[in-house]
């Protein structure tokens, strides 16, 4: 038979998809906040508007960022952890 | 930013009188399907907390949970805010002179037209269903002569009322063209950006 390499790679290649959705995220909303001030009627409604979307926003990516902070960003996942996971104490059904 | 009391090509003497959103439901809709998307993960959370917990504190299920759950969240409220920006910038303008409509189609279409009052031939109103029959809303259709195109008030608030209020306008404005001797000179100008 034949041996699988046991590479590993830091959990930190996680974040590079979030910093992609958030990139993402950034843009979209920018393009829709540009569309409301751009053709939306002037007046306090408006300023309203924008404010809780860009609070909402900025109470997201903190709260996300204050979870994230907890972890250990180099550890690594190993092809012999990986099945590892499929343990009882993670997913009992299994 | 579009200001009320200077409108796009405004003319002399004109001025607003109706303005006009969709009705409160549509934004009851975005509420309703907000609420059920961000309580629904937060409930299930909640409920199975002990495995959750479990796999928040696992050293690479953790992480990748974290992740998940933000994504989903920020796509909820993105998702939320384009649907209510779609919402707040379709708007009709009925003025003395004139009906200004312009339409968001998401994010990359717009429409802005506008209608001479001196060129509708008939208004119509419609309420159908049992919503619209409870919270009094629907559409109002703006027949013009000699145009196939009809101005469509999407579930707006009211709309007899709002039918009554153009078809009065219509008068008043042909009553005001005879008297300058100008006869009807309504067109449709549409500007698709």
């Amino acid at each position: 038979m034949f041996d699988l390499p046991n590479f590993s790679i830091p959990i930190y290649v996680f974040l590079f998809v979030y910093v992609a959705y958030m990139l993402f995220y950034v843009l979209y909303a920018l393009f829709n906040i540009y569309h409301l001030i751009r053709y939306g009627v002037y007046g306090f409604g408006l300023y309203l508007i924008v404010t809780i979307f860009t609070g909402g926003t900025i109470i997201l990516v903190s709260g996300s960022v204050f979870l994230l902070m907890e972890y250990n960003w180099t550890y690594p996942i190993t092809l012999d952890e990986a099945v590892d996971y499929y343990n009882e104490d993670l997913f009992p059904a299994l | 930013m579009m200001r009320l009391d200077h409108l796009p090509n405004q003319r002399p003497d004109e001025r607003v009188i109706l303005f006009l959103r969709r009705h409160w439901f549509a934004i009851l809709a975005i509420v309703v399907a907000f609420t059920l998307l961000v309580s629904i993960p937060l409930i299930l959370g909640w409920f199975f907390w002990g495995r959750v917990s479990v796999w928040l504190e696992h050293p690479v299920l953790g992480p990748l949970v974290v992740i998940i759950g933000s994504i989903y969240f920020l796509c909820v409220w993105l998702f939320a805010f384009l649907e209510f920006t779609d919402y707040y910038l379709d708007t009709w303008i009925i003025t003395n002179e004139r009906i200004i409509n312009i339409e968001q189609q998401g994010l990359f279409n717009r429409t802005a037209s506008e209608l001479d009052l001196a060129a509708v031939q008939d208004a119509t109103a419609e309420i159908r269903g049992l919503w619209q029959t409870l919270f009094t809303y629907g559409n109002v259709f703006v027949q013009t002569a000699g145009e196939k195109n009809r101005f469509h008030f999407k579930n707006i608030n009211d709309p007899e009322q709002v039918k009554e209020l153009i078809t009065a306008l219509v008068e008043d404005d042909k009553r005001r063209l005879s008297a300058l001797g100008a006869g009807i000179r309504g067109k449709i100008k549409t500007v698709i950006k």
